[in-house]
């Protein structure tokens, strides 16, 4: 198990909220299974900080971008299960738009040093 | 699916949900083939501090300080409920000083900072006269300048006057004596208030033959008059003659704080309005808008400038002062309240620094509680915050008290209270007093909480962990130390406040009146102008009195005198000694009583030189005066007063520059005639049977009458019999026995010395109960090292003297500072001390010795539970 925590990238700021909002548009998921989510369609290496990510789905919450409803889980446990709402869906748009602007915008950046340095 | 505990309590809410996260982390764990013990741990160890994450969560709802708030409190009454010892000592503590300060600013807003009940009770100002070189220095305006002063000043949007007076009243039943005033027409403008019911008098009822019109207050038209609505334009008989009554002021209307019942206009006649001599009116004005009172005191000094030329024998010297309304009715009042409430704020002081000193003890027994708490990702911030909800939890607790225990206090005042504080029965709770007990309560829980909180928050959590618990940390001590060393120094300055007072009082109790003040009756008869305006009818009535009066069972003699001692009010005259130029600055200001013959001989004035009055001192004879010692010293210095002669009161045939001698035939003791605490002006008498005609009406055809008893109950009923025969329809008042006079001129003070005595013993009692504190728990920190030095052989007395001289050490640094307070502090006191300095040295150090004794036995008791230590257990313990 080791390896994987060395491996482990910490989860830029603002960026929460995005891979939240991604991870709901293929249905309602709650926290656990958010983060569970999270780490393997990142192939293990995101790895989300509970003390980061309740604060940002309740955050999401109050913002309406997401809603919570108590449900019941396959092994009969109530859990939190959280929905993406209509604005959400926008704001995933609008967030991830940006985000594609940001990261052209640094590879811009980063690209030009590597070709110097080969 | 609806939960129905949905709503509930989102913070429940947030609990399940993470207590879900944990359980499937772990059900996925299991999944995998872990074991469940190793599963849970792990995914709890994964998910990281819960309580930490519940908390950041809970900050993203809004209002985060809110849910804290109340969790803070929550958790501030179970720690109070825990430590139940602690929380009545304080809460009881705080309530006290808490109460104590609510109700004194309950009376300070009554009776000081309420506004007048006036329209704009700012603009409006008292205007007197000030004459140079004489004592008093300010004083009444005669009508003459009033008038004067009416026509030119353009300051003032009404300038109006009156003389308080008091009247016969006929209504139902017997006689009564009112007080009420004789008033302009302006009168009622210059304050802007308006009638209930009616109206008040206009400018023609305000002239000389029209002014047979009254209006009333509320008291008196609610007791008096039935309440009735459809008095206005009643007959009311008023020293014996018909006037209509033409309005109902309110119950409020009081602008004078004279709680006068009746008005009448004033009506002043051509002479009077010449009269620039007689200097008896009140004068209120409203400043224009617009004009400042600087600009107005600067019109009045022209005008007086102007007064002075126009009529030099009368206001030459004389200038014309304006002074707000309020500093003139209230202005005797602040001294002695402001005194107390920085009293009952010293006692909150002191009781703030006993709580902290307990929180101190107390966050040392909680430093490893908070030390997990802070471990567990409580940020110092958050800590303090929760410690401070605490302080405020204690706080209200002692603030509700201390308000419940005010209502009581505030009762209490007014009901015991001097009666001579105008506004006092006005005190209550209202909601400005409400909120200065909240302000207080809030500011008394951040004084007792904040060290001890703070000091708690920043502790070191290696350091509180690793301490045994058993040796000391010296910067607490130090703030512990300091803490009574300031309550030492306040309850100091307290001591000596109150100190100073209660000497003063003693020193007053033991000065002589001036005369026997044992089995004498007092009471006051007016006669109406309209059936003994004849002086001659006048001073006969009073003759046929007070001989009828003498001849009554269990009365030993009788006496008419135009004011008692301590009657209160009496008039001043200027006298001119013979063979001295005429001219104002001449003049000697001395208090004039009109006496009959028997006066001096009922009252037992010892008469030090010369004969008493007898009843052959007429008109016809030689004009014979007895004067009191002061008078004859300062008029006669190193002389002998008798047969010396001086000039007053009238002016003699051939005009205002013809002096009517009156030759000094006896001497008499001082009479302390304003109060024992006064000092005694010069005094002279005259005797009824030669007084100037003119005089019945300065003195308003009333009188003192007193009796001399033989030792029994007030004949009360017999003299109301007596005066009613003699003078139909005329009531005797006021009747009261000297005693009881005297003691209500102390009344005043008594009261004080009363109040701050209670709040030094509070402050003395608190502060010995702080230096016991801090000594025992020391000694008990201390057991260990105690107990090692007795078993290396220290011997009992060297531990007690220790521990005796760390409370001496503190009392004395207390003593050293609460004396250079208490110096600087009791300054402000001189205005109500007697014959003792504010500085006074005997004071000081009874005060300090009275502390002294206190604090040593304060310290006694820990000490001795030093020496009972038993070395074996001590090095046990712990």
């Amino acid at each position: 198990m080791a390896p994987r925590y060395q491996n482990r990238i910490e989860i830029l700021q603002g960026t929460l909220d995005l891979l939240i909002l991604q991870t709901l548009q293929w249905g309602p998921h709650h926290g656990y299974g958010i983060s569970q989510a999270i780490r393997a369609s990142s192939g293990e290496i995101l790895q989300v900080d509970t003390g980061s990510l309740y604060p940002a789905l309740h955050r999401l919450e109050r913002q309406k971008w997401i809603v919570a409803d108590w449900k019941l889980s396959e092994n009969k446990q109530r859990v939190r299960v959280y929905r993406l709402t209509a604005t959400g869906k926008k704001q995933l748009l609008s967030e991830r738009s940006r985000w594609e602007q940001l990261s052209d915008a640094i590879a811009g950046v980063l690209s030009p040093v590597k070709r110097e340095g080969v | 699916m609806k939960f129905p505990w949905k709503h509930q309590s989102k913070g429940q809410d947030l609990e399940r949900e993470l207590q879900s996260h944990l359980q499937m982390a772990a059900n996925d764990r299991i999944g995998r083939g872990e074991s469940r013990e190793h599963a849970e741990q792990a995914a709890r160890r994964e998910f990281g501090n819960v309580a930490l994450v519940q908390q950041v969560t809970r900050d993203q709802w809004g209002w985060p300080w809110l849910g804290e708030l109340l969790q803070d409190l929550r958790y501030g009454a179970r720690m109070l409920r825990k430590n139940l010892g602690f929380s009545v000592v304080a809460v009881l503590t705080l309530a006290i000083g808490i109460g104590a300060n609510t109700s004194i600013f309950g009376v300070i807003n009554a009776v000081l900072l309420k506004p007048l009940v006036m329209e704009d009770p700012n603009r409006v100002v008292y205007l007197q006269e000030s004459w140079q070189n004489t004592f008093g220095n300010v004083g009444n305006v005669s009508v003459g300048n009033f008038a004067d002063i009416h026509r030119q000043s353009a300051s003032f949007a009404s300038l109006s006057a009156s003389n308080n007076a008091s009247f016969n009243l006929a209504t139902e039943g017997a006689p009564e004596r009112v007080q009420g005033e004789l008033a302009t027409a302006d009168y009622f403008t210059t304050f802007g208030v308006q009638p209930i019911l009616g109206r008040v008098f206009t400018s023609e009822e305000d002239q000389p033959g029209h002014e047979h019109v009254v209006v009333v207050s509320e008291r008196l038209w609610r007791t008096r008059l039935r309440a009735d609505s459809s008095i206005i334009g009643q007959p009311l008989r008023v020293n014996g003659e018909p006037y209509t009554v033409v309005g109902v002021m309110p119950k409020t209307f009081d602008p004078l704080l004279s709680e006068s019942d009746i008005w009448i206009p004033e009506a002043f006649t051509a002479q009077k309005l010449a009269d620039h001599d007689n200097h008896y009116l009140n004068v209120m004005g409203r400043l224009k808008p617009g004009v400042s009172p600087a600009q107005a005191q600067s019109e009045l000094n022209v005008i007086a400038l102007r007064l002075q030329k126009q009529y030099p024998l009368d206001d030459k010297d004389r200038g014309l002062v304006i002074t707000p309304l309020t500093t003139v009715l209230l202005g005797d009042q602040k001294v002695a309240l402001w005194t107390m409430l920085a009293a009952v704020g010293f006692v909150l002081l002191i009781a703030c620094a006993n709580i902290a000193n307990l929180q101190l003890v107390k966050s040392r027994a909680r430093q490893k509680e908070i030390a997990l708490r802070a471990a567990l990702g409580a940020s110092p911030q958050r800590i303090l915050r929760q410690l401070m909800t605490e302080n405020v939890v204690l706080g209200l607790a002692g603030g509700v008290l201390g308000v419940l225990l005010a209502f009581w206090g505030v009762s209490w005042i007014v009901a015991k209270g001097p009666a001579e504080v105008p506004r006092l029965a006005e005190s209550n709770i209202d909601p400005t007093t409400l909120a200065f007990a909240c302000g207080i309560t809030l500011l008394a829980s951040l004084l007792f909480g904040l060290a001890p909180a703070l000091r708690s928050a920043s502790s070191q959590l290696s350091q509180a962990f690793k301490e045994g618990g058993g040796s000391s940390s010296g910067s607490r001590d130090r703030v512990r130390n300091v803490l009574v060393v300031a309550e030492v120094a306040l309850a100091l300055i307290l001591m000596a406040g109150a100190g100073l007072l209660v000497r003063s009082a003693l020193l007053v109790s033991q000065v002589d009146a001036g005369f026997n003040t044992s089995g004498l009756v007092v009471g006051r008869v007016g006669l109406p102008d309209a059936a003994y305006h004849d002086p001659i009818v006048a001073r006969q009535t009073f003759e046929r009195i007070i001989s009828a009066a003498a001849d009554l069972p269990g009365v030993q003699s009788a006496a008419a005198v135009s004011r008692a001692p301590l009657a209160g009010g009496g008039s001043s005259n200027g006298l001119l000694a013979e063979g001295k130029p005429f001219d104002l600055a001449n003049l000697l200001d001395a208090q004039l009583q009109i006496v009959s013959p028997t006066y001096i001989s009922t009252v037992q004035i010892p008469l030090k030189a010369g004969r008493d009055f007898v009843p052959q001192d007429t008109r016809d004879k030689t004009l014979v005066t007895i004067v009191n010692q002061t008078l004859a010293r300062t008029m006669w210095p190193g002389g002998d007063p008798l047969g010396k002669r001086f000039a007053c009161c009238e002016a003699g045939p051939k005009g205002r520059m013809d002096p009517v001698w009156h030759e000094v035939v006896g001497v008499v003791a001082d009479v302390r005639a304003w109060g024992l605490d006064r000092r005694v002006q010069p005094q002279f008498y005259l005797p009824i049977a030669q007084m100037p005609a003119s005089a019945w009406d300065w003195i308003g055809r009333t009188m003192d009458v007193v009796v001399r008893t033989q030792g029994g109950p007030i004949p009360l009923n017999a003299l109301r019999t007596t005066v009613a025969s003699i003078a139909p329809g005329v009531p005797i008042y006021g009747v009261s026995t000297m005693q009881q006079k005297i003691s209500g001129t102390l009344a005043r003070s008594h009261f004080d010395t009363f109040l701050l005595s209670i709040f030094a013993a509070t402050a003395l009692l608190l502060s010995s109960v702080g230096i016991y504190g801090v000594l025992s728990y020391t000694v008990a920190q201390r057991t260990r090292d105690i107990g090692i030095r007795m078993a290396l052989g220290a011997s009992q007395t060297q531990v007690m003297c220790e521990v005796l001289g760390n409370g001496m050490r503190l009392t004395t640094l207390g003593l050293v500072f609460g004396l250079a307070g208490a110096l600087a502090v009791t300054r402000l006191l001189s205005s109500l001390l007697y014959g003792v300095s504010s500085a006074d040295a005997i004071t000081f150090v009874v005060v300090s010795l009275v502390l002294t004794a206190v604090a040593l036995l304060a310290s006694y008791l820990p000490s001795r539970r030093a020496t009972r230590i038993d070395p074996l257990v001590a090095l046990r313990y712990e």
